[in-house]
């Protein structure tokens, strides 16, 4: 088996949310997303941990400097950061801001980022909303 | 596409006792040590029950959360507060070791779950040691 060696870094941001589908009626919305159906939305401390792969620089003994990947992902969790995503962000207009759906959002985010600095591949993200769920997304 | 699989986590308190019936007395202090108390003892286990597939394009869900919560509740309190070797079927005939715990948590909640979606299993049985039973292991 492969050996590989990858670099992770932990990011925080709080924001609020809310589970709602207009086309479907009071009873259908409660029974997929519950307590989530809040009216005026509810928020989270949400945790990021971003996991990125690549050669270790033999002159550094670094995949990617550790300043760079918090300066580049930082840029990206500010836009998420103390806002209501359904309305202060653009990611969220055509679907519903769930862990899924922010996490496939930060992945894409975050990748196009990294791909932008040399040698440097997203390997995975992980989003925690809470202490109890969390979704991974990767690539293999 | 990306991978996407999303994890979440349950906790249940139990008793039980490592002793097996092919061992004598002698064999089963020496190799489950403390852990072979006869009167048993307990632990507050937590799972991280990991699902995966492509979300729901309405719900924007792999599964929806108050129905996987429905689904997994609904099999541990089986188990909770339970002690696992004398109220558990399963673990007549086999020690309810971390390892078995895990299969069998595995087994049953596949058959409960949606086709397919069960990617992962984490059981901490204290903060010290954990078991994983996976499709990716």
């Amino acid at each position: 088996m492969a050996l590989k060696i990858t670099i992770s870094k932990k990011f925080e941001f709080s924001a609020s949310h809310r589970y709602w589908r207009d086309d479907w009626s009071e009873e259908q919305n409660k029974e997929a997303f519950d307590l989530c159906v809040s009216p005026y939305g509810h928020g989270h401390n949400y945790e990021l941990h971003v996991t990125a792969a690549g050669p270790v620089d033999p002159q550094t003994g670094m995949i990617i400097n550790l300043t760079a990947l918090k300066q580049n992902v930082s840029e990206i969790v500010r836009q998420f950061d103390h806002k209501y995503l359904n309305l202060d962000t653009p990611f969220f207009k055509d679907r519903i801001p769930t862990t899924e759906n922010i996490a496939l959002v930060l992945f894409d985010l975050i990748e196009a980022k990294l791909n932008e600095l040399p040698g440097v591949l997203l390997d995975r993200i992980r989003l925690y909303e809470r202490s109890d769920l969390y979704v991974d997304v990767w690539k293999e | 596409m990306p991978f996407i699989s999303l994890s979440r986590i349950y906790r249940f308190s139990a008793a039980h006792r490592l002793h097996s019936v092919a061992l004598n007395e002698q064999e089963n202090r020496q190799i489950f040590d403390k852990c072979n108390n006869p009167y048993g003892h307990g632990h507050d286990y937590t799972m991280e029950l990991t699902v995966t597939g492509q979300p729901d394009t309405d719900t924007g869900m792999i599964i929806p959360l108050p129905r996987l919560d429905k689904i997994v509740n609904d099999f541990l309190i089986l188990l909770e507060h339970k002690h696992l070797d004398r109220e558990v079927s399963y673990f007549k005939d086999k020690t309810s070791t971390g390892e078995n715990i895990v299969r069998f948590l595995w087994q049953e909640l596949e058959s409960r779950l949606p086709d397919g979606i069960l990617y992962h299993i984490r059981l901490w049985e204290t903060n010290n040691n954990y078991f994983d039973m996976g499709k990716e292991l």
